[in-house]
């Protein structure tokens, strides 16, 4: 029975308080406050005189003009960048955690100017290694401009060397080909891709028959007789002669 | 009348050796019943097909070469209708899977099924018991089924509850897949992928053939049936041309240069992983077949130059680095290509 009495109480108790809130939170002016706001005089608006208006637009200091930078965009873009570095760098926070890692990446980037001007690879170090491995042979290319073909040649048909004398041949016309800027020579080409640089006509099919005749004899490996030979130079040599017509 | 051009070849047109001279071509190896039966070929299949004439000459050295392909395009280009008139070509047998996700090894090989009349076990071979299996789809299998195909695609023979049963001859593998096709797709694991000896991409049409597929098919011949194919070689046939272009001549120097362009995939920075030796066999086999089919009894690098996308694309893996530089394995295998000195 107590405890029913405490709980109205308690209500009873809460809705007086809500029911004084606004009469305490507005206090009511008094006799003497309203008498003086009686005798003031009214609120008067003043504006300012268009005559001096005019004049204060007309002097140079009030003549507000956008100010253009001289700077090119580039310019400005790189200034805000490091006036915004320079703002990081005298901060607070740069002087904690942040100036370690500034060193960090510094040393970093010292670093690997290093190994690249020192041509290191370190790739391997990291993660999957590429599965690499040296080549157990030499590859460089033969330069055929700096063989000297007529001696060559005759020593291997002295000799009775005919498929090297053919194929020195060959490499005879290629070169006096690529310096009559018919063919550019490169190591990877093959004899069809020469044929293919070369414009329809005369010049290709005596190409094209030198280049068969090369490709049986050196690929092919077929024995050549004296005859055979002899058919093969002259079909070289008509080709050589359409170069120097 | 369906299909088209690959894209893949076209840049290349392939062009039958200009005669020689009569004496150099004397007493050497005698190509006619190949040229003939190609010749032949190619009249049955363009009955249905337009175009594709490089894709059948590279199919043509796969069977030759005793090797398998794997077709990769886009749908609707012709893969499978290709490989199928090859085999109607082929006085052969011929079968096709279908690849699916729930396709069990016993699926594709065979199984042994219990006889109660005589209380044995019996093996009933399955549809890998043919000479020219179309595998549809091939990347729609898990790595289960794919497995089973090891053994048989590269010792032609499969083992079976302890007995091992061997293929007819020829066996040749024609398998097809879509590049683009994600979902529900396992990609091939590369003990797979090395045992086909080309990878083919079939690209879209020429305009023109185009153009040939819908007159064709605007006149009529849309349901050409493939019934009117006829059959140009048998097992034997194949057995001798095979015969034949292994005593194609190689010269030294050309392996030597097989050796190095396959060794170069090895070394490439580009490279997460090289071709194995069974590429550079690859290579020699195919450019032997492919001298064949374009008349000569001897390799020229011309052939190894021209197989070498085709052997090499698949067998190739390339870094994470360079697969987000946007590079593809033709383009490292156009790079090791030039950075190798022709024999000469």
């Amino acid at each position: 029975m107590a405890s029913f009495w405490i709980r109205w109480g308690r209500v009873l108790l809460m809705l007086l308080l809500v029911s004084g809130a606004p009469a305490s939170a507005a206090p009511t002016p008094s006799p003497a406050q309203t008498a003086q706001a009686a005798s003031l005089p009214p609120v008067r608006l003043r504006r300012p005189d268009p005559e001096q208006l005019r004049d204060f637009r007309a002097q140079r200091d009030f003549q507000y003009v956008e100010v253009r930078s001289e700077m090119s965009p580039w310019d400005l873009f790189w200034s805000r960048v490091w006036e915004r570095v320079g703002e990081w760098l005298s901060s607070r926070s740069y002087h904690g955690f942040w100036r370690y890692v500034f060193y960090a990446l510094f040393l970093g980037a010292l670093v690997f100017v290093i190994l690249k001007l020192l041509q290191v690879d370190i790739t391997g170090a990291f993660g999957r290694n590429p599965r690499r491995a040296a080549l157990a042979y030499d590859t460089e290319a033969e330069d055929i401009h700096a063989l000297d073909f007529p001696t060559l040649l005759a020593e291997a048909e002295t000799a009775g060397n005919y498929r090297l004398a053919v194929r020195l041949g060959y490499l005879q016309a290629l070169k006096q080909l690529t310096d009559a800027g018919h063919l550019e020579w490169q190591p990877d080409k093959t004899n069809l891709t020469y044929e293919r640089e070369l414009p329809a006509g005369p010049l290709r099919t005596a190409f094209a028959e030198v280049s068969r005749q090369f490709e049986y004899v050196w690929y092919g490996e077929l024995t050549l007789t004296p005859e055979h030979y002899a058919h093969t130079r002259a079909s070289r040599q008509a080709l050589l002669a359409q170069l120097s017509d | 009348m369906e299909s088209n051009s690959t894209s893949e070849f076209s840049s290349e047109p392939t062009q039958p050796t200009p005669p020689v001279a009569e004496s150099f071509t004397a007493a050497r190896t005698d190509f006619s019943r190949l040229t003939t039966a190609v010749a032949a070929i190619r009249q049955e299949m363009g009955k249905v097909i337009v175009g594709q004439h490089d894709l059948l000459e590279m199919l043509l050295t796969a069977i030759l070469a005793d090797g398998h392909v794997l077709l990769e395009g886009v749908p609707g280009v012709a893969k499978t209708l290709t490989a199928k008139l090859l085999a109607r070509t082929l006085d052969v047998p011929f079968s096709r899977l279908q690849f699916t996700p729930d396709l069990m090894p016993s699926d594709v090989l065979g199984t042994s099924v219990f006889r109660p009349n005589t209380a044995d076990f019996e093996f009933r071979p399955g549809p890998i018991f043919a000479s020219v299996v179309l595998i549809d789809e091939i990347n729609r299998a898990p790595a289960k089924t794919q497995s089973a195909l090891f053994e048989v695609m590269e010792e032609r023979h499969i083992t079976q509850d302890g007995t091992t049963y061997p293929m007819q001859e020829p066996f040749v593998v024609l398998a097809t897949q879509n590049p683009v096709e994600q979902e529900g797709t396992y990609r091939l694991p590369e003990a797979q992928l090395d045992r086909f000896l080309f990878k083919l991409n079939v690209g879209y049409p020429t305009l023109e053939d185009e153009i040939a597929i819908l007159q064709g098919h605007h006149a009529g011949f849309g349901g050409t049936p493939l019934e009117v194919v006829q059959q140009v070689l048998s097992a034997e046939d194949i057995a001798a041309l095979r015969r034949q272009v292994r005593q194609q001549r190689v010269e030294p120097k050309l392996l030597e240069y097989i050796a190095r362009l396959v060794g170069q995939t090895r070394a490439h920075k580009g490279l997460y992983l090289g071709a194995s030796p069974r590429a550079s066999l690859a290579l020699l086999n195919g450019a032997k077949a492919l001298a064949a089919l374009r008349g000569r009894d001897f390799v020229t690098p011309d052939d190894v130059q021209f197989l070498a996308p085709a052997v090499l694309r698949h067998r190739i893996l390339l870094t994470p680095e360079r697969e987000m530089e946007g590079l593809t394995a033709d383009e490292i295998v156009k790079q090791i290509v030039q950075q190798i000195e022709v024999p000469r």
